[in-house]
């Protein structure tokens, strides 16, 4: 008499136009053996499970939890057939669709391929599209790029505890887009009394009025969950590129826009006045303290 | 009989005050001139300010209000940035021959006596109402692609540098025609200076 | 008769079109069927854009991209008259989070390509564990984040240096994990300690041990690899670091290189349009990577196996595992050496500056990886991008096979595709 079997979900991870960043940063995840453990592998970029591409691309088979990776271009083909005849037909009975890293989400480093046709699952940029719009109510965005392992865990996590995941109004969940990567920066006391790094490469300043850290405007928590669980950009002294925002990648990186030395972005939700009226507070007193070097490797006292 | 409210008091306080210290000078006029002129006593007075140094600081930040709330008046609206610099450069006239004691106290006391409000007032602390509105100002004229780019202080230096060059000549009576006469060329030489190059 | 062969987990898409003379392969082509325009993309963009853009050619060898941008824009910098000297400290933290990404690659090739695939080949299940390459990697990547911030998608160099500042604290983590990995490295594949492993003089010496790579040199045995999958014993080291010895070998005669002598040439592909290119060195084509890297620096066993095996299968496998080791050793070293009192990054001009040609090439996990920019004003005119599997699985004529057609001849079906497995095809880089 055969055991009873419980039924694992149906894991399938597809993709577009992509780097494979996601698939790579997903690898890292510390709990990832175990995550896998519970779900049936269809179709996994990285490495063979249960059936080959060819036999996904046949498209007689059906997933409940369907990963898309990359962007979304209407004339891919994988394998011969259309990505997008892939996508319809899996989309259809999936439970829960996850678009994997920004390319997915809103079109991201490859919409500019073809920017006739090229999108996210919803969002080109930050307008909706309506490709996959019937399958609204059941897709997540997972922006970043790529995405923190983490998020893709947490998502695939609270699926298979029958969760609900609260989401923005740009699909993404909540729990992990409501933080700013600027929270938990280590760098934030500089923000406060707008001390700013003169160059790169140091552990003192703030990177935001003049490297072009775009952490008071992106929504993410890479300072909260740290990345590789040991770090961030920003703490190592790199500016945030925004990458989980729906205008990533922008240019001019690495600098600062300002209108007359104020800079044209401010944190969100924060208006400019308020915004000037702290910063020239901040700005007018010198801490000693936050001007000096952090440690001074030249004296031991 | 209305009551007077506390905060109508000191008001009355600050109107006394800048009348005096335009009249008399800073350093002349004293506590107890000002109590006098207000009609209430020293002891009353030291309720509203605690010193003649707290009172200048929040003489300064009084007309830093004035004034700002004037300019965000001004930047709110929907008109060209050549229409606002025309604006910003009456208002200020406007307010150099109807309240002239506010803005030679700016002039007079408070660029020209530091140490008065140097422990309270550091750097532009208590400008910054003004200050800031004129950071929006030209943030919404380089946004607008009215203005060009270019470093904040040097843009500010010529503004208000220019207007409070212009009033200071009026209060020594050195211009030879009305203020208000000035306003257009004034005006549009800011706007050249600062304008898009093509 | 032709059969195509769809090539799966690798990063992208490609395919080989067997061409069979029997059961043999007589001869096979190689298309890439995508496109991405990375390089278009790049056009008219500042300049230091492309320190954050090119690394998303690629999401396994990211860092690779990234250091070759930051050298081809300090090569821009030295050509409009303002050279760049970095600190001592800034090029070994550069080379160390290289080379762990580097070994990051190599032990996810071991576990998720080379064990599954030698263990189809030989219809035996070696121990499929593809999840030990990928906690490998996730120790290579913590030792990488804690100087780049984050592995994949760091772009934490500039020009000039980079943007972090380590304490002894960041260093002493990253060695603490490079020495987990170590543990994990012996334990968990070689069944020895690394350093015996570096010693080994021949491999009859670990026959006798039970562990993932003694296991799969014995498959290679059994495989005859070591009989097989010859390309044509040249090898081309452009990236130079201080783990590399830069130069062109013909068979064991090593040359002088320069990297002005790389050319791109049209793939040959009739069944299939292709949108890769080959790279050849002074019109011809070698074989890059791993054994290119080794038998230059002269590495004993390695040189050994070469001796009798010449640039089989056999060797081009069991190579890429010993430079595993190597790197792990090299990591170690280059901890050690950094002076954390020194500046991270020397304050250039501002880019705006630059209006020059500049290249960079640095060696990575596959090979020579080279960046060729050319700005105005600090802006890109144009940017060019030549990959290392440009150079080893290009797709040419028969009369002037690549270095992975060429091994693939004359082989089943089944041992052409592992023969071409050894090669390791980075498909999102060719096709950039």
């Amino acid at each position: 008499m055969p055991l009873k079997q419980e039924t694992k979900p149906k894991l399938l991870w597809l993709q577009g136009v992509t780097c494979n960043g996601n698939t790579h940063s997903f690898l890292n995840l510390s709990s990832i053996e175990i995550l896998l453990e519970q779900f049936e592998l269809l179709y996994l970029p990285a490495f063979a499970t249960q059936y080959s591409y060819e036999e996904i691309l046949t498209c007689k088979l059906s997933c409940d939890v369907l990963i898309f990776e990359g962007t979304y271009d209407p004339l891919l083909e994988r394998g011969g057939v259309l990505v997008d005849k892939l996508l319809q037909h899996y989309a259809k009975d999936a439970k829960y669709i996850i678009a994997a890293g920004t390319c997915a989400s809103f079109g991201g480093m490859f919409e500019e391929v073809h920017p006739e046709r090229n999108s996210g699952l919803l969002f080109k940029k930050a307008k909706s599209v309506t490709h996959f719009e019937k399958y609204k109510g059941k897709i997540i965005n997972l922006s970043g790029c790529p995405i923190h392992p983490e998020w893709m865990g947490y998502t695939l996590e609270m699926i298979l505890q029958n969760k609900e995941i609260l989401l923005d109004e740009l699909h993404r969940p909540k729990e992990l887009y409501g933080y700013l990567s600027h929270h938990g920066c280590t760098r934030n006391e500089y923000f406060e009394w707008k001390v700013d790094a003169k160059n790169f490469g140091t552990k003192e300043g703030c990177l935001f009025y003049e490297q072009g850290c775009r952490a008071p405007m992106t929504h993410a928590s890479c300072n909260k969950i740290l990345w590789n669980e040991v770090s961030s950009k920003t703490r190592i002294g790199t500016p945030c590129f925004g990458c989980t925002e729906s205008d990533f990648p922008r240019k001019n990186l690495f600098t600062t826009k300002t209108n007359m030395s104020i800079p044209q972005d401010i944190p969100v939700g924060v208006p400019k006045r308020s915004y000037l009226t702290m910063a020239g507070i901040a700005k007018t007193f010198h801490i000693k303290r936050l001007e000096d070097k952090l440690i001074d490797y030249k004296t031991t006292h | 009989m209305a009551r007077i409210t506390k905060e109508e008091r000191k008001q009355g306080i600050i109107t006394a005050a800048l009348q005096l210290f335009s009249e008399r000078g800073f350093y002349i006029t004293t506590i107890p001139d000002i109590a006098q002129k207000v009609g209430m006593s020293v002891g009353n007075f030291y309720n509203y300010f605690n010193s003649k140094d707290v009172l200048a600081k929040e003489l300064i930040i009084y007309i830093s209000e004035y004034l700002g709330q004037s300019i965000r008046e001004i930047n709110e609206e929907d008109i060209s940035t050549e229409q606002k610099i025309h604006k910003i450069v009456s208002m200020y006239f406007a307010m150099a021959q109807e309240k002239p004691e506010m803005i030679e106290y700016f002039l007079r006391v408070y660029l020209s006596n530091r140490e008065v409000f140097s422990d309270g007032c550091e750097g532009m602390i208590c400008v910054s109402p003004f200050v800031t509105e004129m950071m929006i100002f030209f943030n919404d004229g380089v946004e607008k692609n009215e203005l060009h780019n270019q470093d904040f202080f040097s843009a500010f230096g010529l503004f208000m540098g220019y207007l409070g060059g212009m009033v200071f000549l009026f209060g020594e009576k050195i211009l030879p025609e009305p203020l208000d006469s000035y306003k257009d060329s004034i005006s549009q030489n800011i706007y050249n200076a600062l304008k898009t190059r093509d | 008769m032709i059969t195509k062969q769809l090539i799966e987990h690798i990063e992208g898409e490609a395919s080989v079109y067997f061409d069979m003379d029997g059961d043999k392969v007589d001869f096979a082509t190689v298309v890439f069927p995508h496109f991405r325009g990375m390089e278009s993309i790049l056009e008219q963009k500042g300049a230091l854009d492309a320190l954050v853009l090119t690394p998303r050619v690629c999401g396994i060898c990211g860092h690779a991209h990234l250091m070759a941008t930051v050298r081809a824009l300090e090569d821009a910098y030295k050509q409009a008259g303002y050279e760049v000297r970095l600190s001592q400290k800034a090029q070994i933290i550069r080379e160390f989070t290289l080379v762990m990404e580097m070994i990051q690659n190599h032990f996810k090739w071991l576990y998720m390509v080379i064990m599954p695939e030698l263990s189809k080949l030989l219809h035996t299940p070696l121990a499929n564990k593809p999840l030990k390459g990928a906690y490998a990697s996730s120790l290579a990547s913590k030792a990488i984040a804690l100087f780049g911030g984050q592995w994949p998608h760091s772009s934490y160099m500039v020009v000039g240096g980079i943007t972090c500042d380590p304490t002894h604290m960041e260093i002493l983590q990253a060695k603490n994990y490079l020495r987990e990995l170590i543990k994990f490295f012996e334990n968990e594949s070689l069944g020895i300690s690394l350093k015996e492993f570096l010693a080994l003089k021949s491999c009859k010496d670990f026959q006798s041990i039970d562990s993932d790579i003694s296991s799969i040199e014995k498959g290679l045995i059994e495989a005859n690899m070591h009989q097989k999958g010859f390309a044509h014993d040249q090898f081309l080291v452009l990236g130079k670091h201080q783990c590399t010895h830069v130069g062109k070998l013909k068979h064991t005669r090593i040359f002088t290189v320069d990297p002005k002598f790389v050319s791109t040439t049209d793939s040959y592909a009739p069944h299939e349009k292709t949108y890769a290119y080959n790279a050849l060195y002074k019109d011809d084509y070698y074989e890059t990577g791993s054994l290119a890297r080794m038998i230059s620096t002269n590495f004993p066993i390695i040189k050994n196996m070469h001796r009798r095996y010449k640039d089989s299968a056999y060797s081009r496998v069991m190579a890429r595992l010993f430079e595993t080791g190597v790197l792990l050793q090299h990591a170690l070293e280059l901890l050690e050496n950094i002076d954390v009192t020194q500046s991270s990054t020397v304050e250039v001009v501002n880019v705006q500056n630059i209006s020059a040609k500049g290249i960079g090439v640095v060696e990575a996990p596959r090979g020579p990886l080279i960046h060729e920019v050319i700005l105005k004003d600090g802006i890109i005119q144009n940017y060019k991008i030549i990959t290392p599997t440009q150079f080893n699985i290009g797709s040419s004529i028969p009369e002037h096979p690549t270095p992975v057609q060429k091994a693939m001849q004359h082989n089943t079906k089944e041992e052409a595709e592992f023969i071409f497995r050894t090669f390791d095809v980075c498909s999102v880089c060719t096709t950039h």
